[in-house]
């Protein structure tokens, strides 16, 4: 399944996204996760790189649960200290349904970033999507790893001046990112420059049109899949309407 | 003299690729200055890297003036060994010189009185006192490189470790390199170079070599 046309892993991370993003309540939401999941192991996404992402966002999907515990006041209270309400179910469930909602998000990337730069561009051109757009798309996804690479030389740098990171108290370490952000961002615009230059000297753009020896066709089975998905969607979200 | 750098049955291998470092039995001295040399992707950097913490050994151990780093922060390495990378950029990031000389004593709150004064004496000592107000972005690759190690100096540590410092500089450049590292071993410094550049071999040719092949460290 990792082989399937990239439009049809296109098709399939809309479907989750938007399904993550239109679904409020947990039943249908835990559906979804099912369904992401599913497709995350098919269409062969790195469990491994995709676990260690979950882990980098524990903390902060932790953080979420814990606001949406403390600021949703609606709902049967679940815990009590002294009279007052500290978590509800309408807190825990909402909770729970964002967490999900990032993870399948997460999941979806992890599928696209397993997949061939190459073909995903191929796929883009043959949906008529100007190959200038989807080139700089790919190339500002391309980035982020660039983008994480120099933050953490950095931190890396600034601890082998002595800085201890853990000694740190929250406000001098959120001090520190903050002044760290910037350069960082000005050191991709910097590498973007060059890159802009390269490319140009390379003679990107220089014609009208661009052949590519890399073509991708759909087979019967990915208009198969497509059309499960479409109806799996359509399914989905007439369900939805009928019993939010 | 004291040994302020000793590894044993150090073993190492990156994830992803089949590439293994290995390295019995390696002792760098202070005061001295040792030159790590090979060819391209021998594992001289990886070696740099597992000395200075940012990698960790899948075996054996590395010693910094007899404490393991196992047992070490990055900051406490930093404290005891400085590391020049091999792009110096990558350890730049204020926005100006002076910012960047200042910039850990200003986020840990030192006394800025002495801070000012040993990042000035440094900046003067290097050339660059008249830069202070310069963007690091339009600094020379040399300039660049004197700063990231003046940077470096201002946590004063025992031990450097430069990663083929030499690439990209012009011959005055060069000369202003040899003569400042003549300068920290006169101190005291202990210094490890990692070049394959021969001007460099020969300019220090009674320095002990450490031989990196293919991933086999060897004296």
């Amino acid at each position: 399944m990792s082989r399937v046309d990239p439009r049809v892993k296109l098709f399939w991370v809309m479907l989750c996204t938007s399904g993550a993003l239109i679904f409020v309540r947990l039943p249908w939401m835990a559906g979804l996760l099912l369904f992401c999941r599913l497709g995350t192991f098919s269409f062969g996404a790195d469990r491994k790189a995709l676990r260690g992402r979950l882990a980098r966002f524990l903390p902060l999907f932790l953080l979420i649960l814990l606001v949406h515990i403390v600021f949703v006041r609606t709902g049967t209270p679940l815990l009590f200290i002294r009279k007052y309400p500290i978590v509800t179910f309408d807190g825990l469930m909402r909770g729970a349904t964002t967490l999900m909602r990032f993870f399948i998000i997460l999941c979806s990337a992890a599928v696209m970033a397993g997949e061939n730069t190459r073909r995903v561009l191929a796929a883009f051109s043959k949906m008529k999507v100007p190959y200038l757009f989807s080139f700089m798309l790919m190339i500002a996804l391309r980035f982020l790893p660039t983008f994480s690479t120099s933050f953490s030389d950095a931190l890396i740098a600034l601890q082998l001046r002595g800085v201890e990171l853990k000694r740190l108290s929250l406000v001098k370490k959120l001090r520190l990112y903050r002044d760290l952000l910037l350069p960082v961002v000005a050191d991709a615009v910097v590498k973007s420059r060059v890159l802009a230059v390269v490319m140009e000297a390379r003679g990107f753009g220089a014609m009208p049109r661009r052949t590519s020896y890399l073509e991708v066709r759909m087979t019967l089975r990915d208009w198969v899949l497509t059309g499960v998905l479409f109806v799996l969607g359509i399914v989905a979200l007439g369900g939805y309407y009928f019993f939010p | 003299m004291t040994v302020a750098i000793s590894v044993t049955d150090l073993v190492f291998g990156y994830q992803k690729g089949n590439f293994t470092l290995s390295c019995p039995h390696l002792r760098l001295e202070q005061g001295k200055l040792s030159l790590i040399t090979g060819a391209n992707g021998s594992g001289k950097t990886t070696l740099a890297k597992l000395i200075c913490g940012i990698l960790r050994p899948s075996g054996g151990s590395v010693q910094i003036f007899g404490q393991a780093t196992s047992e070490l922060s990055l900051g406490e390495i930093g404290r005891q060994v400085g590391y020049l990378f091999q792009d110096p950029s990558r350890q730049l990031f204020a926005g100006t010189v002076w910012k960047e000389m200042t910039f850990v004593d200003h986020l840990l709150e030192s006394e800025q009185g002495t801070s000012t004064k040993k990042a000035q004496d440094l900046l003067d000592r290097f050339g660059l006192g008249e830069l202070k107000s310069r963007s690091i972005y339009f600094l020379s690759g040399g300039e660049k490189q004197r700063l990231a190690l003046c940077t470096i100096l201002m946590g004063e540590p025992r031990f450097l470790i430069l990663d083929e410092p030499t690439v990209g500089l012009d011959k005055q450049n060069r000369v202003i390199l040899y003569d400042i590292l003549d300068d920290l071993l006169r101190e005291g410094r202990g210094i490890a170079v990692i070049t394959h550049e021969n001007e460099l071999i020969e300019r220090f040719a009674g320095a002990p070599q450490i031989k990196v092949e293919r991933g086999q460290v060897s004296l």
